[in-house]
C-alpha cells in the first residue's frame, strides 16, 4: 500500500485545519467540578440499591418461609395473598432484583465455567462444594423474591438449582464417574449455554481458579 | 507525585487529585477534540464530557495504555458521538422545501486552498477523519492511534492511506501545481 505522505503545501494546509485557540481551562474545570460534585451526592445512593435488593430478597425469603410454616403448609396458601405481597414492590425496587438476579447469574456463570474446566482438566476442587453451597443459597432467595416471578428467568433459576445442588454434595472422595455425570448433566440442560445468553459480554470474570 | 498515585488519590474521593490529574491532560485533550469539532463550544462540551466521564470510569482504568491514551479515546468517543448527534438534529431540522435547495446547491468554487481542504476533511467518513487529524495534523504514531481508536495499527494505516486518497482526489488541482 503507498503510504506517501501528503505533498508539503497540503500538508501545510492540513496543519491549519481547526487550529485550536487555547484552552479555556477554568470555565471547563468548574463545569468539570460541578459535575463531579453531583455524583457525590448520587453515589451514596446508587451504593444503597444492592443492599435494598438483598434487604428486599431476605424480606421475600421470611414471608415464604412464613407462608409455609403456617397452618396448612404451602399447598393449602390463599393465591392472593402473597401475589399482593409481591407486586407491590416498588418499581425502583424491581430494578435492584433484576440487577441482584444479573450479577448472581453472572457468577454462577463464572463459577460453572471454571467448574466445568476443572472436571475437564481431572482437578479435584474443594472449594467448589462451598462456593456452590453459597451460590444456591442466593438462588433461593431470588427464586422466592419478585424475581423469579418473571417465567424465563424462574426456570432458569431452577435449573441452575438443580445443577449447584449436586456441585454442593460433591466430597472430595466422590468418585469420577459422578463428576462425569455432573458435567453431563451440565451439558445435557444447557444451563451454561442458557447462562451465557442472558448474561452480558464482559461481565463474567471467567479466568482463575476455584 | 506519579501518575498511579494521582490516580489512587482520585479513587479514594480527593478533588485536589482530580484537579491535578486533569491539569496534566486537558491541553492535549482540547487540542484533539478542538482539531475534530472545530467549534469552541463543541470542543468545550466534549472535553468536559470526557473529563467527567474518564473520572467517572477511573476504577476500570487498568494501566494496559497510557492515561493520555486513555483520555483521548474517551474524548474522541464523546466527540465523534457529540457531532453525530449534531448532525442527525440537522438533518431533522431541514424542511422538505429546505432540502431540495440544498441538495442541488452548487459546489462554490473556492480558491483558498485551506478552505477546499477543510471541506475536504470535513466530508471524510469519521473514522477516516480521526485517524488524519491525528496523524497528520497532530503527530499521533499509528500505534497511540490504534490504542485510542480501538483498532490494530493496520487499520490506522490503511484509514490514512484512504483518506489522504479522498483527499488529493477533491485537491487534484492543487496537487497539481
Amino acid at each position: 500500500m503507498d503510504d506517501e505522505p501528503l505533498e508539503e503545501p497540503l500538508l501545510a494546509a492540513a496543519r491549519e485545519y481547526h487550529l485550536p485557540p487555547e484552552p479555556p481551562r477554568e470555565a471547563m474545570w468548574r463545569a468539570i467540578e460541578a459535575a463531579r460534585r453531583a455524583d457525590r451526592v448520587r453515589t451514596p445512593m446508587r451504593r444503597w440499591i444492592p443492599w435494598a435488593a438483598a434487604a428486599a430478597a431476605v424480606l421475600a425469603t421470611g414471608i415464604g418461609i412464613g407462608r409455609l410454616s403456617a397452618p396448612g403448609g404451602r399447598d393449602s396458601r390463599p393465591k392472593a395473598a402473597p401475589v399482593v405481597g409481591v407486586t407491590s414492590v416498588p418499581r425502583s425496587n424491581e430494578t435492584a432484583y433484576r440487577l441482584a438476579t444479573l450479577d448472581h447469574l453472572a457468577q454462577s456463570e463464572a463459577f460453572l465455567t471454571l467448574f466445568r474446566a476443572s472436571l475437564r482438566a481431572g482437578t479435584r476442587e474443594r472449594l467448589a462444594p462451598a462456593a456452590a453451597r453459597q451460590l444456591l443459597a442466593t438462588n433461593r432467595l431470588l427464586l422466592d423474591s419478585p424475581a423469579g416471578q418473571d417465567r424465563k428467568t424462574r426456570v432458569l433459576l431452577e435449573d441452575l438449582e438443580l445443577v449447584l445442588a449436586e456441585i454442593a454434595q460433591l466430597s472430595p472422595e466422590s468418585p469420577r464417574d459422578d463428576r462425569e455425570l455432573l458435567r453431563e448433566g451440565i451439558d445435557r440442560g444447557g444451563v451454561l449455554s442458557r447462562l451465557q445468553t442472558v448474561v452480558p459480554a464482559g461481565m463474567t470474570p471467567t479466568r482463575g481458579d476455584l | 507525585m506519579d501518575e498511579r498515585e494521582l490516580i489512587d488519590r482520585v479513587l479514594a474521593g480527593d478533588p485536589s487529585a482530580e484537579r491535578a490529574l486533569y491539569e496534566a491532560h486537558v491541553d492535549r485533550v482540547f487540542r484533539l477534540v478542538y482539531r475534530m469539532a472545530g467549534d469552541l463550544h463543541q470542543a468545550q462540551d466534549y472535553t468536559q464530557e470526557a473529563f467527567v466521564r474518564a473520572f467517572r470510569r477511573l476504577s476500570t482504568f487498568r494501566g494496559d495504555s497510557a492515561l493520555s491514551t486513555w483520555l483521548c479515546a474517551i474524548a474522541i468517543s464523546v466527540t465523534l458521538n457529540g457531532l453525530r448527534a449534531g448532525r442527525r438534529d440537522r438533518e431533522r431540522h431541514l424542511t422538505l422545501e429546505e432540502a431540495p435547495s440544498i441538495a442541488s446547491r452548487p459546489v462554490e468554487a473556492d480558491p483558498d486552498l485551506r478552505a477546499r481542504l477543510a471541506q475536504a476533511i470535513e466530508r471524510l467518513p469519521d473514522g477516516y477523519r480521526a485517524v488524519f487529524v491525528m496523524h497528520d495534523v497532530e503527530g499521533y504514531t499509528h500505534q497511540e492511534i490504534a490504542a485510542t481508536l480501538g483498532v490494530q495499527p493496520g487499520t490506522s494505516k490503511a484509514q490514512l492511506f484512504r483518506a489522504r486518497a479522498k483527499l488529493r482526489e477533491a485537491l487534484a488541482d492543487f496537487a497539481r501545481d
